[in-house]
This record gives structure tokens, C-alpha cells and sequence, in this order.
């Protein structure tokens, strides 16, 4: 018996990854091995991440730094696996911890859309016309000086960017969700509105759903890096990625490739997690018509 | 509904989340628990030194006085002083804001047919080769960081094929020339990163267009696919354009941020990095609010040019 | 001696890609029709009458492919054009009128220059000042009202029948050789329906143009096709003269179609004959009626039926038809119902008392800021008797709706009081108590919509059970079979997903999801609509059925007469928002009728009229 439905398992899966787009496809390869890479990036590394003087500082490429080495001499390809699981976890917890808060909060409003609708509709809109970036420089920097460079800090803060954004989404599925009439028959049953946005509004909105959490997960590498970037994010030598291309900045013109390793990875992971959304969002909400000519 | 009344709304609509606005930040700057004076001024700082602090912002009081004083000021033009070199904020921001203003200007007339021509060649195009190559494309830039993007430009423009300077920062009375020269990569990397989000967006809204029901019959009806094109489908899609535009102006900001710094631009992003570092609270809280003007009032903007354009609020 | 045809359409076969595998629409269809002519196609969904509508104006979908034959309209042979020879052709030899007028016009332009650029791309005429008058000359053609100055207007601006009147302006502005209808009025009112069918006919009688109408009404055929061909599954079974298809149908298809509609007239109930319902797979190399098929024997699942000569230009694909004997030829007689007893002495269930209702009454702050609201009805006193059918009848805006909502608690009124059981009930569904939530039920118009598409059937008719009766675990399984074969439903069926169900099955479901919670009420608001015709009878019948067993009430809304006749005990007639008639059934469909229920009754399309009109 368990047997059977394993194998049901794996060919619904064969089945799945054969009619799914090419830019799936390759999308979930790159981010399988990105993901590869965070799991065994910390053991396989030639040198540590802070390892200082492995070689000539501001060196170029080399058999045996294959990124050449930073100010420090350290090892930039050592230090770029060091940061690939610090880049997954949080953008990963922070866009899985901000999509909860806001799948909640907008299923709900869309489904009651009364005054508690309005309240959390206008608060959102307020967060929202705050840019982006400019409410996660301002959150981290309004905290103070304890928490500042703490992991946690930056996944709170992704999910602040995100938790808005992914409850005006949620909120438009589930308008459109409760206008059919088998939300009316729960309605007329009875049921309470928390049991309505898990049952009848929920499994109904996966589509949209998976799309957004993928796009924003996409984005969230870029957040962090550029948090990292204009020194908001984890101190050094935490060998973050966004942090690595500001502190090799002045070292451009000289060794590029300081710069353009930890960029070249994180664009990679980026490029690789929106071609997965692309593929999703093509699998899922296009009709099967695809259209030519 | 008349017209005028719902532009009224939105108006009003618009004033409210500012308002909101308003209060998210100064809750979030001075109001977070914990001593809000040692958080601004840090370990380092004196008892005196705080003491000091917190009379200036008025921190003996309570909260709602304290953001009353604050929104009363700014609605009377006064923007505050800075804790740092004691000018007035608005003395601080003019230039910068110029600077900005500049590279901004710049940047959207870059940005105007890097995200029209390749949208409507892949409207036109859907689902052929050209369409997917353009796609795929466009997926690379997006995917980069602009930070990243801004650092290729500078390798391969100023190292590698050295047109283009370093910095971006001109000295007062430099010729145009030499400012477009200055200000061209700032504003390319700028203008990629909107337009890259811009095309996909706009694609799909021109797609839409072309597939719905009435241009379908207007190809039945005889017309050659320009005609069809110019006179169906161009029209309806100008208004998706304004929202896609308007919505893209929280990249613009973002944008700008991480790029004056990039390129030592001395610009309005770069002074707020350092107003946060510095935690010069009165400059924060005046910045970030303008910052969220802009946005509100360009996303007011594209709502009224869309009641505008929407034919079935024409008097019935 | 018949004049060349205007279209020929010779074993034309169509389909279309999914996935790695290719979907056949239509299957070797052959047909002509000459000018002057009016070809009636008919079909249920999914019988490919709207792909041949299409692909006569050359319209290809993105991943189609022809199989088959060839299109040959007007001498040109339609399938090899390119595109701007195409773009030659249309508007101007064949234009179409489309099924939904309101999304086929651009609601950007006005509606005089969406008529203007067919004038102009033809080259039809010289300057703008021609172009104008051209347009209201059409527009006057068509009966639009002040044709001078209507074109100014925009499409939201106008109605759905004068919408639909201007596309026709838009099909006639080229003076093609043939008109192609794709159900122009369906989610038209009844009304509205037969003005623009006469419209239609008048078209017809005054020019050579000839005309393809595509529709699901058999009866609106009658009103206006001078040749009926019938549609099963992408196969042409059946096409003749109308008086002959109608009155004496040869294919079993045909004469299925025909038993599922109830009588108007005489309020004869609707009998089902076809077996089943459609399913792809099943379709077998012959005939592809053979799974259905009353009179099948097994060698019609291995020969493919062409369609044979069986009478002067009619024609039938049925290797089974014996010829017109005169106890096969006629449709057999139906049962009409027996008058029904008056109820009397039964306690009414549900009253309403003097209610007014209406949308977008706004609270708080909002009424500053939004409009009045809509009053949608003005004042409505209603009895309903227990064990009772009654039918709300009116067209789309008289309100027979919003009662239903209103009843059900999901519409506060205005003012007025509802009554259930002598006792007022609480105005919103969540003011009332789980037993009166209980006790009325609700069935919804599309069954697409009504079940949850990620829940199982077991879970759906769960969910009455947990909720009303505080069942759970091992109890409810049995129930929820029972459930089922009571709506003539495989018990088996709880395992599946609305997904893999027709949509006829699905709104049995929805019966037994009401039935499960035993109500003393049943709401039914247009519950028939989506259905097919054939689908259509069988569901009525259950219904019918249930309600006398079960000594249910049952609030019947409807827009169908026919169907209401063959129902209801009694009837309410609604006409923009107040109750015009309100009477036991005979009483409602004899004479003396009010005058908008003789409107109502005028309106609705006539089976024998074609008859009618061939005897003179």
C-alpha cells in the first residue's frame, strides 16, 4: 500500500517536472544548488572567512583563489560559501515570516471587509508608500545600537517590508475568492470568519500565493545585500555578500573580481529563484493556450 | 459619480495616508521602548549630553504632544534642525534635493524607452523567439542588484573603456556637458532598474490589451493588424503605463539611495544613509516623510490621470 | 434550380493542441447555405457551433490546425488566405455578431466611430460627412433610438439590447454576403431577445444576405431559421428545413433535445431520453452518440455516420433511422401534470411584510462620502405556504434575487419585517440562531461556483452535518451516502473533487449539501440557468421529485416560463421591483393574463412557429 502511493508520489512529480516551462526548470536547479551550496558551502571551503593573509592581498584570479583575495589577503570564493547559508536563511525567514503575517491579516480583511478591513487596509498603504528600502534603513536604525548586526533584526525587517505587501495581495485573492458562491454557503452555514479564510479562502488562493512568496523571496537576496551594502546589515567579518561588495568597493579598479565573485553569486541565486517564479506563475495562472502567432 | 467628487476622494485618500505615514514614523523613530536618547546618542554618551538631548526632543513629554509639536511644525515649514551640525533641515535638503531632482529627471527620460520599445516589441511578438530572448534578458537585469549593476557599469565604463568619471560629484558652474557626462551612469543604473521591473509589467498589460474581446473584433470586423493596433490597442493601454510608472517610483527612491552612494553623488539618498547612520532624528524623520510625499503623490497623480481617461465616468 | 451558395463548407475538421495531445472540435462537417438563407447551427456546450461561427471569418486559434476540408465562402477558398487577404474579406463578405456585445466594443470609443472605421477601412465611402450618415442611417436600420446623435455616445452608456444593435450596425456597415450570429442574445432579457430576433427577420426579408445563427434555443430557431442543423460533439448529426427538424426530428440527438424542453404551452413536463451525459473519452470511433443513445446497437460505436438524405434536404447521420413511420416520426405525447389541489388550509412558513430593499446603504462616515443607495425593491408582500412551490419570476433587475439574499439573511432590508413561523427572523445571518440558519437553505445559480474546488465531495456534505447537527468521525460517512443516492448520485462519488464532476452532477451535489441539513425551506435561485438543456430536465426532475417527498417548501426563482409552469403551485410575477401578479399557476398562465406577463409570455420563442409560418 505505502508502496503504491510512493510510486504515485514520484511519477506525480516526473509528471509535474515534465510539463512544467524550461524557465522553471532551470530555475529550480539553480536554486537547488545554491541551496547545495548554503548546506556545504561552510565545509568545503578552501580557507576560513576570516582568515587573514592567505596570500598577497588585492590579488586577481589564481589556481588557488580562484576570486582572488580581498585587503585582507583573505579568500573571496572561501568567504562568498562562508555567506551563501547567512544570504538563505534570512532572506528565506524573513520573507517566509512576513508572508505569514501578511497572508493572515489579508485573507481576513478580504473576507470581512468591514472596519477591521479599513484599519489594517489603511496602515498597509501607509507602510507601503514608506520605500522600501528606506523603512528597513529606517526600522534597523531606529532600534538602536544593541540589536544593530543581529540576524534576527534583519529577518524582522524583511518581514516588515514584506508583511504589507503580501496582505494587499492576499486581500485582492481572497475579493475575488468571496465572490463565489461556496463562500456564501459557509457564510450561510455559520461558520466564523478565521474558519472561513482557512478553509474556503486559503486552498483557493495557493496560486497567487506560492507566485507572490516565490517574487518576493527573489527579492529578498537583494534586500539583505542591499542592507548589507550601505552597512546596515551583519557586521563584519561576517562574510554577508552585500557587506562584501561595499567593503571591496575601493578595491575595484584593482581587483575586480573582489566585487564581482559574492555579485556574481548573488545575482546567480536571484536569477535562479525568478526564473522559478516565472516558470510557477506560467504553470499556474496562465490558461493552457499558449499563445503564438 | 461626478467626476470632480472622486477626485476629491482620492485626494483626501491620499492626505490621510500621508498622515498615517507621518505617525508610523515618528512612532518608529522616538517612540520605540527603551530610552530614545541613549539609542540616538549611542554608548559613548554623557549623562550631560543626554540630558541635553532629551530636552531638544522634548522626550519629558508625552508622545502624542510630542508628535503633535512635530506635525505642527512641519505643516508650518519648519522641517526641524539637525542634531548634527544644528543648520535647519530644509537649509540642508535644497541642494541635495536639486541634485537629486537631476539625476532623477535624467534618469526617467533614459528610463522612458528602455521600458516602451522592448514592452510593445514583446507585446507585439508574444510567444515568438524574440519575445522569449527579450524576456530572458530582461529576467538577467532584473535579477541583479542595482548595487552590483552599478558597480559593472563602473568597472567596464571608467576601467575598462574610460569615458565616464568616477565620481559623480560636479562642482557648481561645471558646464551641461560635463554634467550629463558625470551623471550618465548613475542614472543608466537607475534607469535599468526601473525599466526592468517596468517592461514586464507593461508586457503584460499590453497583452492583455491585445487579447481582450474588443480588439479581437476589430480584427473580425477587417482592420490590418496597425490599425488594429493604433487605434484599439495603444489607447487602452496608456493607462495601465501611468500605474506601472507611478508604481515604479519606490524603486526610483530606493534606487536612489544605494546608488548616490555608490558614486558619491551628493544627493538626497546619500544624506539620508548618513542621517540614519548618525541617527540625526529630526533629519530622518523630515526625509523619510518627503520621501513618502513623493511616492503618494505620484501614485495620486497616476489615480486622477486614470479617472481622467476612463471613458465611463463621462456624464451619462 | 438554387442559386451558387454564398458558403460551402465541405468536410471541414478542426482541433486544437493541449498539451502533447490534440483535441478534435469538429469532426468532417459539411454543410452550405445559399443567399437569403438562414442557417440555424444548435448545440449544447462543447458541440463546436461556435468554432465553425469562427473559423468562417478565418479566425484561427493560437494552436489549432485544420484536419480536414476546405471553407468556401463566396469562391474563395477561406483556409489559404494570409492575413491581409483575410483582412480584405471580413467585415466586408462575412462579419460577425458577437456573443457578448458589451466586452466586443471598446469601451474607449465612442460607438459611431467603432461603426465609422469598418465604412473606412473598406473604402465604403469618401469623407467623413458620407461616413456619418451612413452611420445613422444604420443606426435607424437596426432601431436604435435618435440615430443622429446616439453614436456620441459610449458603450457603458447604452443598454445590452442597444449594444448588441450596434454591433449588428457594425456587422451590416460592410454589406457582407453572410451575417455569422455566435448566440447574440443570450444574457439578453426575454424581451429584448425576440426584438432583436425581429429585427433580425426583417434584415433578412429585405436583402440577399445570408445568415449563420448560432444558438443553444432550439425554440429560438423556430423563430427565425429557415435550416436547422444540430450539433453533437463536433458532428453535424442532423440539418433540414426547420418545420421538419423541429416537429418531425430524425436523429435521436435531436429528438432527445426536444423531450428535455418543457412545454409553455400546455405545461407537459420534460422527459429525458438521452442517457448520461457527454464525456470525451468515451466518444467511440462511429457514432459519437453511441453512450448515450436510446436506440444504439453495438456496430454504431465502429461506423463512422455520414449524414444520409432521408427527405427532401434533410439529411440525418444515424445508420439506426428506419424512415417516417408514422409512430416514430412525431414527438411522443407527454404527460401534462394534473391540475394541482389548491393548498388550502396549510400554515404559512414564511411571510414578508411590507420590505423594501436595496444596495450600498451606507454607515458612518461613509454616508458622506457615498452615494445614495439603490432601492432595488420598492414594497413586497408575500406569503409562502409550508409543502408549497413558488416561483418568483421576472427578468434580470426586477429583484427576485435580492428577495432570495434578503430571505437568507445575507441582505439587510430597508424596512419591513420577514416573518418565518410567526416569528420575525433576525435580519442578518449572523444575528440568527445555527437552527433557523438550519432550516432555510440555499441553492446557487452556477454550479462552478458553489462547491469549494479543493474540497472533496465527502468533505462538502460534511460540513451541514458538523455544523447543524454536531456530528462527527465514523457517523458521517453513512449519512453522507445516503446523501448522495437520494440525488441519484454513486455513493462513490464522495471520494471525488467538484473538478471531476458535470456540471449537472455538481448541482446535485448542491441539492444534496442543501437536502442534508433537513430544511423546512429551500431557496433555489435560477438553479437550472448553467445547466445544458438535457441536463436541465434530469435536475428538475429530482427536484420535483424531493419536494413532494419531503414535503419541502421550495422558493423557485426563475427567469424560464416553461419551467415554472411545469413546477410551481404558484407564481409571482416581479417587474421592477413590485409584485404584479401573484396567483396558482393556471391562474397566472390562462387568460386573462396581465399585461406584462402576457408581455413575459409573448416573448418567449415558440417551437411550432416555424411550423406556423410554412402553413402560411
Amino acid at each position: 500500500m505505502s508502496n503504491r502511493d510512493l510510486g504515485s508520489i514520484a511519477r506525480g512529480i516526473a509528471g509535474h517536472w515534465h510539463g512544467a516551462p524550461g524557465s522553471y526548470r532551470v530555475g529550480a536547479i539553480i536554486m537547488l544548488l545554491h541551496f547545495l551550496l548554503g548546506l556545504f558551502g561552510p565545509l568545503l571551503a578552501p580557507y576560513g572567512y576570516a582568515a587573514m593573509g592567505t596570500s598577497l592581498p588585492m590579488e586577481g584570479f589564481s589556481w588557488r583563489h580562484v576570486l582572488g583575495t580581498d585587503a585582507l589577503g583573505r579568500d573571496v570564493l572561501s568567504r562568498v560559501m562562508y555567506g551563501a547559508p547567512t544570504v538563505l536563511t534570512l532572506a528565506f525567514s524573513g520573507t517566509a515570516l512576513g508572508f505569514a503575517i501578511g497572508t493572515s491579516l489579508g485573507l481576513l480583511c478580504g473576507y470581512l471587509q468591514n472596519w477591521f478591513d479599513e484599519l489594517v487596509q489603511r496602515l498597509c498603504e501607509a507602510l507601503i508608500s514608506i520605500p522600501f528600502l528606506v523603512l528597513a534603513l529606517m526600522a534597523i536604525s531606529a532600534v538602536g545600537p544593541e540589536l544593530a548586526g543581529k540576524p534576527i533584526l534583519i529577518v524582522l525587517v524583511v518581514a516588515l517590508v514584506y508583511a504589507p505587501r503580501t496582505a494587499r495581495l492576499a486581500r485582492s485573492a481572497a475579493l475575488e475568492i468571496v465572490t463565489r458562491d461556496f463562500v456564501t454557503a459557509a457564510k450561510l452555514r455559520g461558520d466564523p470568519a478565521w474558519r472561513v479564510a482557512w478553509q474556503e479562502l486559503l486552498p483557493n488562493a495557493t496560486g497567487p500565493l506560492f507566485v507572490e512568496f516565490s517574487l518576493r523571496a527573489g527579492y529578498a537576496p537583494v534586500l539583505v545585500g542591499a542592507l548589507g551594502f550601505l552597512g546596515f546589515g551583519l557586521h563584519p567579518p561576517t562574510p554577508e555578500w552585500g557587506l562584501m561588495i561595499s567593503e571591496n568597493r575601493s578595491l575595484m579598479f584593482v581587483a575586480p573580481l573582489s566585487v564581482l565573485g559574492p555579485g556574481a553569486f548573488l545575482a546567480s541565486l536571484v536569477v535562479g529563484l525568478n526564473l522559478f517564479t516565472e516558470g510557477l506563475a506560467r504553470m499556474l495562472g496562465r490558461s493552457d493556450v499558449v499563445v503564438r502567432a | 459619480m461626478d467626476v470632480a467628487l472622486l477626485i476629491a476622494r482620492r485626494v483626501v485618500t491620499s492626505l490621510a495616508t500621508l498622515l498615517m505615514v507621518s505617525a508610523i514614523i515618528f512612532a518608529m523613530v522616538e517612540l520605540l521602548p527603551g530610552d530614545a536618547a541613549s539609542r540616538i546618542l549611542g554608548r559613548e554618551a554623557t549623562p550631560e549630553n543626554l540630558q541635553v538631548l532629551r530636552e531638544r526632543l522634548h522626550l519629558d513629554r508625552p508622545a502624542l504632544v510630542r508628535y503633535g509639536i512635530w506635525l505642527g511644525d512641519i505643516v508650518q515649514g519648519d522641517l526641524g534642525t539637525s542634531l548634527i551640525n544644528g543648520r535647519p533641515v530644509a537649509e540642508v535638503l535644497e541642494p541635495r534635493i536639486t541634485n537629486t531632482l537631476q539625476l532623477s529627471l535624467y534618469a526617467l527620460l533614459l528610463y522612458l524607452p528602455m521600458t516602451l520599445i522592448p514592452a510593445i516589441v514583446q507585446a507585439l511578438r508574444r510567444g515568438k523567439p524574440t519575445d522569449h530572448g527579450l524576456s530572458v534578458l530582461n529576467l538577467m537585469l532584473l535579477s541583479i542588484p542595482d548595487f552590483l549593476l552599478a558597480a559593472i557599469f563602473l568597472i567596464v565604463f571608467v576601467v575598462w573603456i574610460p569615458i565616464f568619471p568616477a565620481k559623480s560629484s560636479v562642482p557648481q558652474g561645471a558646464s551641461m556637458l560635463e554634467l550629463i557626462r558625470a551623471l550618465t551612469l548613475p542614472a543608466c543604473t537607475i534607469a535599468v532598474a526601473m525599466a526592468a521591473y517596468a517592461v514586464r509589467m507593461l508586457r503584460d498589460n499590453l497583452i492583455e490589451v491585445l487579447e481582450s474581446d474588443y480588439v479581437r473584433m476589430a480584427e473580425l470586423k477587417g482592420l490590418t493588424r496597425l490599425q488594429v493596433l493604433i487605434m484599439h490597442a495603444l489607447p487602452n493601454a496608456l493607462v495601465p503605463t501611468l500605474n506601472v510608472t507611478a508604481l515604479n517610483l519606490a524603486y526610483l527612491i530606493g534606487s536612489v539611495v544605494v546608488v548616490e552612494r555608490l558614486f558619491a553623488f551628493p544627493g538626497f539618498g546619500s544624506l539620508l544613509v548618513d542621517a540614519l547612520q548618525l541617527r540625526d532624528v529630526p533629519m530622518v524623520e523630515a526625509m523619510v516623510l518627503i520621501a513618502s510625499a513623493v511616492y503618494i503623490a505620484a501614485n495620486l497623480l497616476a489615480d486622477i490621470g486614470t479617472i481622467l481617461l476612463n471613458p465611463r465616468l463621462r456624464r451619462a | 434550380m438554387s442559386p451558387k451558395p454564398v458558403l460551402a463548407v465541405d468536410d471541414f475538421g478542426f482541433a486544437y493542441r493541449q498539451g502533447r495531445a490534440w483535441l478534435e472540435i469538429l469532426h468532417r462537417v459539411s454543410f452550405a447555405i445559399a443567399p437569403s438563407e438562414v442557417l440555424g447551427l444548435v448545440g449544447e456546450s462543447g458541440c463546436g457551433k461556435s468554432s465553425i461561427a469562427y473559423s468562417l471569418l478565418g479566425y484561427r486559434r493560437a494552436n489549432g490546425a485544420t484536419q480536414s476540408g476546405t471553407i468556401s465562402l463566396d469562391g474563395a477558398d477561406l483556409l489559404a488566405l494570409d492575413r491581409p487577404a483575410l483582412d480584405r474579406l471580413r467585415g466586408r463578405v462575412v462579419a460577425m455578431v458577437p456573443q457578448n456585445p458589451a466586452t466586443a466594443l471598446n469601451p474607449a470609443r465612442r460607438v459611431g466611430a467603432q461603426v465609422r472605421e469598418v465604412l473606412t477601412r473598406h473604402g465604403m465611402i469618401r469623407s467623413r460627412p458620407e461616413a456619418d450618415r451612413r452611420c445613422a442611417e444604420l443606426f435607424s436600420l437596426v432601431g436604435l433610438p435618435e440615430p443622429g446623435t446616439i453614436g456620441r455616445r459610449y458603450p457603458h452608456q447604452l443598454s445590452g439590447g442597444q449594444q448588441q444593435r450596434v454591433c449588428i450596425a457594425m456587422a451590416l456597415a460592410g454589406e457582407p454576403k453572410l451575417l455569422v450570429l455566435d448566440e447574440p442574445t443570450t444574457g439578453l432579457d426575454v424581451t429584448t431577445q425576440k426584438q432583436i430576433v425581429y429585427l433580425l427577420r426583417r434584415l433578412v426579408a429585405t436583402s440577399d444576405m445570408a445568415m449563420l445563427y448560432v444558438t443553444h434555443d432550439l425554440a429560438l430557431l423556430a423563430q427565425i431559421a429557415d435550416r436547422v442543423g444540430v450539433m453533437y460533439a463536433g458532428h453535424l448529426v442532423e440539418i433540414g428545413p426547420t418545420n421538419e427538424v423541429l416537429i418531425r426530428p430524425a436523429h435521436p440527438y435531436t429528438r432527445g433535445l426536444l423531450a428535455a424542453l418543457p412545454d409553455i404551452r400546455t405545461g407537459a413536463q420534460p422527459m429525458t431520453e438521452l442517457k448520461g451525459l457527454l464525456r470525451r473519452q468515451d466518444i467511440p470511433v462511429g457514432c459519437p452518440l453511441y453512450p448515450r443513445c436510446p436506440i444504439a446497437v453495438p456496430s454504431c460505436a465502429d461506423n463512422p455516420q455520414p449524414l444520409r438524405p432521408i427527405a427532401t434536404a434533410h439529411e440525418v447521420a444515424c445508420q439506426e433511422y428506419k424512415g417516417a413511420t408514422a409512430t416514430q416520426a412525431a414527438m411522443p405525447q407527454r404527460s401534462i401534470p394534473p391540475a394541482r389541489p389548491t393548498v388550502t388550509d396549510t400554515s404559512p412558513l414564511v411571510e414578508l411584510r411590507n420590505l423594501q430593499l436595496g444596495y450600498g446603504a451606507a454607515v458612518g462616515l461613509h454616508r458622506l462620502l457615498r452615494s445614495t443607495p439603490i432601492q432595488v425593491i420598492r414594497q413586497i408582500d408575500l406569503v409562502l405556504n409550508r409543502g408549497e412551490v413558488f416561483a418568483l419570476v421576472g427578468e434580470s433587475g426586477s429583484g427576485k434575487s435580492t428577495i432570495a439574499r434578503s430571505l437568507a439573511g445575507l441582505l439587510a432590508p430597508l424596512s419591513g419585517t420577514i416573518v418565518f413561523e410567526g416569528k420575525p427572523l433576525p435580519r442578518s445571518i449572523s444575528r440568527r440562531t445555527p437552527d433557523l440558519r438550519r432550516r432555510i437553505q440555499y441553492i446557487f445559480q452556477n454550479p462552478d461556483e458553489s462547491l469549494n474546488p479543493r474540497q472533496t465531495i465527502f468533505k462538502i456534505l460534511a460540513q451541514p452535518l458538523i455544523r447543524f447537527f454536531g456530528r462527527s468521525g465514523g457517523a458521517l460517512a453513512p449519512e453522507i451516502e445516503q446523501a448522495l443516492r437520494d440525488v441519484n448520485l454513486d455513493p462513490d462519488y464522495a471520494r471525488r473533487y467538484p473538478g471531476q464532476l458535470s456540471g449537472g452532477e455538481r448541482q446535485r451535489v448542491a441539492i444534496a449539501r442543501a437536502l442534508i441539513a433537513k430544511p423546512d425551506l429551500l431557496i433555489c435561485d435560477e438553479v437550472l440557468s448553467a445547466l445544458d438543456v438535457s441536463v436541465q430536465a434530469s435536475v428538475l426532475e429530482l427536484l420535483r421529485d424531493l419536494q413532494r417527498r419531503r414535503g419541502l417548501a421550495l422558493l423557485f426563482i426563475s427567469h424560464d416560463l416553461a419551467v415554472v409552469r411545469s413546477l410551481a403551485d404558484r407564481v409571482g410575477v416581479l417587474f421592477k421591483g413590485e409584485l404584479v401578479t401573484c396567483d396558482a399557476t393556471e391562474a397566472v398562465f390562462r387568460p386573462p393574463f396581465h399585461p406584462y406577463t402576457q408581455r413575459l409570455l409573448d416573448a418567449v420563442p415558440d417551437l411550432h412557429a416555424a411550423e406556423r409560418r410554412a402553413a402560411g
